[in-house]
């Protein structure tokens, strides 16, 4: 341990050396990525996102003409690694803000965020990071934490809104059942409260739950329980590569279920995946638009995705919009603290209250309009339900199958939630 | 183990010579230095450093429980993260729900913890070798299970709370500041475990270790101090969590999965089975080390190598690789773990030019 504090006064020394010509020009800006780890195959797109959207953002003048100098680390989804950069960050020479990723490190930095005053912009949604006061009494307050998209909690609402629709329209009698299903694990249980609690106000039968693992796995037996359950509506609460198992095991085993996805449990990589499994599921984005659909912002994701495809023929998921999307407010919000009294984690938590319905500049049709307030944290209340269509087999590459049609996200219908003081933090 | 330390012709010649703490004056002054050194610490280091420093104290005290069941007792446990996350939930419990400060939450969740480990402990008593690990493997996976369903103990999805750490209306806030009670900690710690080595029972346990049927045959009740050892560890387990809880200020379960249990493991074996110094040292080394690969993978980005080989974002591929890569080594170049590599370094400059 001596030997340790002296090798590290020294490297903190050179460190210190290093980075000190650097923190008066730049705007210093951290980014927990995960490229490798257990969410690699959503964290990848996601980051890329981030990582693309502020070089784009440097090469068009930076934040008022000031560069940000932003630190993309790939953490691995490992809780301590997390823990350890953030304390870099936040040791000698202080970030502004930290573009954060999922459950693992969101959860874990939490109470050091509102310590130490840095807004964590996470893609971790779970609703208790939406209570800024702690009001609402189901969590701690979490005061710097803050995200783009509907929370967890609040796209299951939206989808189960759309079931209730859905089961009328189709002429069906009787209560519908409803089944949440996902691993003993915060994640996926985030919004099981929330959804049953809804489904039961709008007349469902709920089920008791299926537990199947995070990771992929034969499913044979939860799909045979969910066939003999007799389930109308089953929603899958865990990540793609193991809702992916389930419903290939489900379509095996003949389940005639509506499939209903998370904002992670599905995408363009899960379809391909899947194949014609999952033909049908319906999920929430947490844009309006896919990939090259029509909105004036488009252009705007085209140019940043540029950055790491110069060809511009990457397909590029829905994880990548809405990471550019979140970019982009960060990037708004730390305008505005420049402008008004300096970049300090302050000053940019303060910056998110400034707009009502705001739409970052340029993105017009790509991000929905969102409000925070410093009671509320709850940007949006928009979900937009989309379903995969997978038409045919799915090998080869995403571009093509894409550009075929093979695979097609088709929108189903736009959610307004109510903004329910009594959905606030969960 | 520390007999190239002694001088020749040393011989013991009283009781009290015999259980001393330290086998020599230097190595005493040493330890107390050390300490000092530490407590120093906070005037020079940054955060970063300062939250090393805290994790290898926090999870150095769990290994420690750990090296006493498998380095001193001979016993295994692959479910000790979950023990040092029922220690954390339960500090995180009793100083959010019940109102009960830190100071006393943290004692409270160690002896809660050893007693969910003397339960879990109770296969010991029939089981030995692997039949054990698998039995201690399901205290694993009951632990996380009781985690995710028991909402109101460890708040479900949503992360348990913990109060800071305070004494006497002072609230330790930051590295900084919470370091020092992580220190404390560490040398209770660290002292109680090498004095229990000294007493009956200590000595009992290396007993069960050595020959588990010449030590019954001396009277010494297996049953009880395989139980005890389980005890123990989850005692340690327990408090390292409790620290872990009012330095995060919340709780998750994420994260505490099979692996970090095998982390713990590694830890000891690294260190050295059966050496409380040790324990330390490959806390230090297995906290230290992804931070060195992160370094060294964080130099090498944008750099000649990664763009001859085109490595991009694989780099972080190649930097979990060489931490398997040097850990196999390790075990592979250094069976007997850091503390014998240790000693042969201290005995290499006390001979020194006369090295063998």
């Amino acid at each position: 341990m001596k030997i340790t504090t002296l090798l590290g006064s020294a490297a903190l020394a050179l460190v210190l050396g290093a980075s000190g010509a650097f923190a008066q020009s730049a705007i210093r800006i951290g980014h927990l990525a995960d490229y490798s780890g257990g969410t690699s195959d959503v964290g990848t797109p996601y980051g890329q996102a981030v990582a693309d959207t502020f070089a784009w953002i440097n090469k068009n003048g930076g934040i008022n003409g000031t560069k940000v100098d932003i630190e993309t680390v790939d953490y691995g989804y490992q809780v301590p690694r997390a823990i350890a950069q953030y304390k870099k960050w936040t040791g000698s020479d202080k970030v502004a803000a930290i573009m954060g990723w999922g459950t693992a490190d969101t959860e874990a930095l939490t109470g050091f965020v509102a310590q130490d005053k840095i807004p964590f912009l996470s893609a971790s949604y779970a609703g208790q990071l939406t209570d800024p006061t702690g009001a609402a009494g189901k969590a701690k307050a979490a005061p710097y934490n803050f995200f783009y998209g509907p929370s967890y909690s609040d796209a299951l609402r939206a989808e189960l809104t759309w079931a209730a629709e859905d089961w009328k329209a189709k002429g069906k009698s009787g209560a519908p059942k409803f089944v949440h299903m996902g691993a003993n694990h915060p994640y996926p249980n985030a919004p099981k409260a929330a959804g049953e609690a809804l489904a039961k106000e709008l007349g469902f039968e709920v089920l008791p739950p299926l537990v199947f693992a995070l990771t992929p796995g034969d499913y044979s037996a939860q799909c045979l329980s969910l066939k003999s359950s007799g389930a109308n509506y089953a929603y899958l609460g865990n990540t793609a590569a193991s809702n992916i198992s389930v419903i290939k095991a489900c379509k095996t085993a003949g389940v005639d279920v509506q499939f209903l996805g998370n904002v992670w449990g599905m995408d363009e990589n899960a379809a391909k995946a899947a194949g014609n499994s999952a033909d049908g599921v319906v999920f929430p984005l947490r844009t309006p638009v896919a990939w090259g659909g029509s909105a004036p912002g488009m252009k705007t994701v085209q140019e940043i995705s540029k950055i790491s495809d110069p060809s511009g023929n990457v397909y590029r998921p829905v994880h990548y919009i809405a990471g550019v999307c979140s970019a982009m407010y960060m990037k708004e919000a730390l305008e505005w603290a420049a402008k008004n009294g300096g970049v300090t984690g302050e000053n940019v938590k303060k910056a998110f209250y400034q707009k009502k319905d705001w739409v970052p500049a340029g993105l017009e049709g790509v991000c929905n309009p969102s409000t925070w307030t410093d009671k509320d944290h709850r940007g949006t209340l928009t979900v937009d339900l989309y379903r995969s269509k997978v038409s045919g087999a799915t090998d080869g590459d995403l571009n093509d199958l894409m550009k075929k049609g093979t695979i097609k996200l088709e929108k189903v219908k736009t959610i307004q939630l109510p903004r329910k003081a009594e959905w606030l933090g969960w | 183990m520390a007999s190239s330390l002694i001088p020749a012709g040393d011989f013991r010649t009283s009781y009290a010579v015999d259980t001393t703490i330290f086998p020599t004056v230097t190595s005493r002054n040493f330890a107390i230095a050390g300490v000092v050194l530490c407590a120093l610490a906070p005037l020079v280091l940054n955060d970063y450093w300062m939250s090393m420093l805290i994790a290898i104290g926090i999870y150095g005290i769990a290994a420690l429980g750990l090296n006493v069941l498998l380095g001193f007792t001979g016993q295994i446990s692959i479910g000790h993260a979950a023990f040092f996350l029922f220690g954390a939930f339960t500090s995180a419990y009793l100083s959010s729900k019940m109102g009960v400060p830190a100071f006393f939450a943290i004692p409270l969740s160690g002896l809660a913890t050893a007693l969910v480990g003397l339960i879990f402990g109770l296969p010991a008593a029939r089981l030995k070798g692997l039949y054990l690990a698998i039995a201690t493997l399901a205290a694993q996976y009951i632990l996380l299970d009781f985690f995710a369903r028991a909402e109101w103990f460890s708040g479900g999805s949503v992360p348990a709370t913990a109060e800071p750490f305070s004494i006497f209306g002072y609230t330790f806030t930051g590295d900084h500041q919470y370091f020092y009670v992580v220190l404390a900690y560490v040398v209770v710690s660290f002292l109680l475990v090498t004095n229990m080595m000294r007493t009956r029972d200590g000595r009992a346990l290396i007993a069960v270790r050595d020959h588990y049927l010449s030590a019954e045959i001396m009277g010494i009740n297996l049953t009880y101090y395989r139980t005890l050892s389980f005890g123990i560890a989850a005692f340690f387990a327990g408090i390292g969590g409790a620290l872990y809880a009012h330095y995060q200020l919340v709780v998750s379960y994420e994260g505490f999965g099979i692996e970090r249990s095998v982390l713990f493991l590694a830890m000891v074996i690294i260190g050295g089975l059966g050496s409380v110094m040790g324990t330390l040292m490959g806390t230090a080394f297995v906290v230290l080390l992804p931070e060195a690969m992160e370094w060294l993978s964080a130099a090498l980005r944008g750099g000649v190598i990664d763009q001859t080989l085109a490595l991009k974002n694989n780099i972080t591929f190649v930097r979990e690789i060489a931490i398997g890569v040097i850990i196999i080594a390790f075990l592979v170049f250094e069976p007997d773990g850091l503390a014998h590599r240790w000693h042969q370094i201290k005995a290499y400059w006390k001979f020194y030019p006369f090295s063998h």
